[in-house]
């Protein structure tokens, strides 16, 4: 259509400004899309890092209110803040056939060889049998005997322990020398037992080296396919009848409060982009009006000849579209540069890149950009088109 | 020339009697706030179909109030206009549009061609506002070779000829969709004698051929061209 091909050429012939004006789409579009993919970068980075527990739900004593130290022996152990091994089997024969794990945990001094420096790092006890559903080993094995103990992975780097290394715990050794039989996978953030930094040693051992028959919290695996959030109710149903004596806390459900979180700090930076795009808008506005003002003769003698004023408005809506659209997806590409550049430098990682969610900002900053552009056409289309003919004609 | 004799053969109709335009007690106020100015003061003619003719007048005589008014670009305050038998004061601006698109060929002092399209571009432009499609550009060829312009120039962007070709090609982008009126602002206003002189003849021809022309100018000598020159003073015909 004519008009259409009239837009093309008054573009080309204003080759800088409209240039000038495609650019503040460019920057706009890469400003909001590559906000956006930072945002899920962030969050599939997170998300990955999270996901071993993000099938728990971790039962620990419960802290608060007035079920403390005062309450002597009523309701069981919450008054010294533990679980009972009663208190366990009653939380394993709630929530079978999902695996419930107790967990002892502490923090001591230990000497790793001759000659090294005394350091303090948590403790877990758990039963040999658990320890593969909890945790995974990247060298050496699972151990079964009580002189045997996992470091976690960054404990083996800080320290540089090996396979075989012995570590002496207690003041001088007192409570014992354990020999390091396997070294955990990274777990990263997790909300049951977090073990990177940490060493894990038997239940039994530990039972006996710090005289405990109680438990610090409890883990329960829930099984493929099991909401975890009724899992926390059921815990919840049988230990809190009367008094509440344990906190349910579904690692599942605070996942999703760290991603609602994470997905308001992507909205908040990706609206920051849209501030840029806003601008972009404005500058399309602006040299719309321009457009329209140079070119006021020409549509008094486009009106005259007997064309209508939706076709001189359609004429401008072309610029305003062939600006946005051009200049949206040149901003498009640029963003997973962008993205690409962003998620290198600030998270070190690439790998999330190139996954279909990134591609949702991509698309909203791509479109984003064109209905900005056409609707900061509307007004000036509108203006040409309802200028008065006779006015129009007169206009020098 | 063929499309010439084809517009010779349209004129040639059982529609002949009736006037091309039709003027009665025409009257145009402009509402300013100082008060009311009277362009026009019951102005009353009729525009046959195959005649020439001049208007003529002093400045502020209301010479442009009846060119927007004979061209469909306003409408009057009181008083019937009718083109080829259609009375426009009720018409809506959509219609008025189509009008001017089918019945009204005009022709400006500046030329006014656009300067983003090339000659033939110009010429059939009209044509696409009438088809609402693609046209043949044969059709647009034709015209400019009628009023005697060189098919090199046809590619041509209107600042690349000279004003006579200009206001050629204007002529022939009034001509293409076959109005009943050619409507001319001082056409060889902006042009030097000699070539106004040669815009003229091509006129006096296309009115041989039985084209119908209304001239607004100030020129005696180029109204000598027209068969019949109305003379407007204060708002009203005075001869």
């Amino acid at each position: 259509m004519i008009f259409w091909e009239i837009a093309k050429r008054n573009l080309r012939i204003h080759l800088l400004r409209s240039t000038l004006a495609m650019l503040g789409i460019v920057i706009g579009v890469v400003a909001i899309a590559s906000m956006g993919i930072l945002g899920n970068t962030l969050v599939l980075s997170v998300s990955d890092s999270l996901h071993t527990v993000g099938d728990s739900v971790i039962v620990s004593p419960y802290t608060g209110g007035g079920s403390g130290f005062g309450q002597g022996g009523g309701g069981g152990g919450s008054a010294n803040l533990k679980i009972t091994d009663q208190q366990f089997q009653q939380i394993k024969r709630a929530v079978a056939p999902n695996i419930a794990i107790p967990v002892l945990q502490t923090a001591d001094i230990m000497k790793l060889g001759v000659g090294s420096d005394t350091i303090v790092a948590p403790i877990y006890g758990l039963n040999p049998d658990d320890v593969p559903n909890i945790m995974k080993l990247k060298a050496g094995s699972y151990s079964r005997s009580d002189s045997g103990c996992l470091v976690g992975s960054t404990f083996a780097t800080d320290h540089n322990v090996k396979i075989g290394s012995r570590i002496s715990i207690g003041t001088d050794g007192d409570k014992g020398t354990l020999r390091v039989t396997g070294i955990i996978e990274e777990r990263g953030i997790s909300f049951d037992i977090s073990t990177d930094s940490a060493i894990v040693v038997t239940q039994n051992w530990f039972e006996t080296t710090y005289n405990r028959n109680d438990y610090d919290t409890v883990v329960v695996k829930v099984n493929q396919g099991v909401d975890s959030a009724i899992v926390k109710t059921t815990i919840e149903k049988q230990m809190n009848k009367r008094d509440k004596i344990v906190t349910v806390m579904d690692s599942k459900a605070t996942l999703a409060t760290i991603f609602s979180a994470f997905g308001a700090i992507t909205t908040f930076v990706t609206a920051i982009g849209g501030i840029s795009m806003i601008v972009a808008g404005v500058s399309i506005f602006n040299i719309m009006m321009m457009s329209v003002t140079e070119r006021i003769k020409e549509i008094g003698i486009m009106r005259s000849i007997g064309t209508q004023k939706r076709e001189v408005m359609s004429m401008f809506m072309f610029e305003a579209a062939i600006l946005g659209t051009v200049g949206s997806l040149i901003g498009g590409v640029l963003s997973i540069l962008a993205g690409y550049a962003i998620s290198s430098l600030l998270l070190n990682t690439t790998k999330y890149l190139f996954v279909w969610s990134s591609a949702i900002p991509i698309v909203e900053g791509v479109c984003f950009g064109i209905i900005i552009s056409l609707a900061c056409g509307i007004y000036p289309a509108w203006k040409a088109a309802n200028l008065s003919p006779i006015e129009a004609l007169r206009h020098e | 020339m063929v499309f010439l004799r084809e517009k010779e053969q349209e004129v040639t109709g059982p529609m002949d009697d009736q006037p091309v335009m039709l003027f009665r007690d025409v009257v145009k106020v402009y509402p300013l706030p100082a008060g009311d100015v009277t362009a026009l003061d019951g102005v009353s003619f009729r525009v046959d179909r195959g005649e020439f003719i001049s208007v003529m007048g002093p400045s502020g005589s209301g010479k442009s109030t009846l060119l927007n008014l004979m061209g469909c670009l306003d409408t009057p305050t009181s008083g019937d206009i009718f083109i080829s038998g259609t009375r426009i004061g009720d018409m809506s601006d959509v219609e008025l549009t189509n009008l001017r698109r089918d019945r009204i060929g005009f022709i400006f002092q500046y030329f006014n061609l656009f300067p983003l399209l090339n000659i033939i571009e110009n010429v059939t432009f009209p044509m696409m506002l009438k088809s609402q499609k693609e046209v043949d550009p044969e059709k647009g060829k034709e015209v400019l070779r009628s009023v005697q312009l060189e098919d090199k120039l046809f590619t041509h962007t209107p600042t690349e000829v000279s004003g006579g070709q200009q206001q050629r090609v204007a002529i022939a982008r009034a001509l293409v969709n076959n109005p009943d009126i050619l409507l001319c602002d001082e056409p060889t206003g902006n042009l030097d004698s000699k070539t106004g002189a040669g815009i003229m003849d091509l006129m006096t021809e296309l009115n041989r051929k039985g084209t119908t022309i209304i001239m607004v100018t100030h020129d005696p000598h180029i109204a000598e061209y027209s068969k019949r020159t109305i003379r407007i003073a204060d708002g009203r015909i005075v001869a």
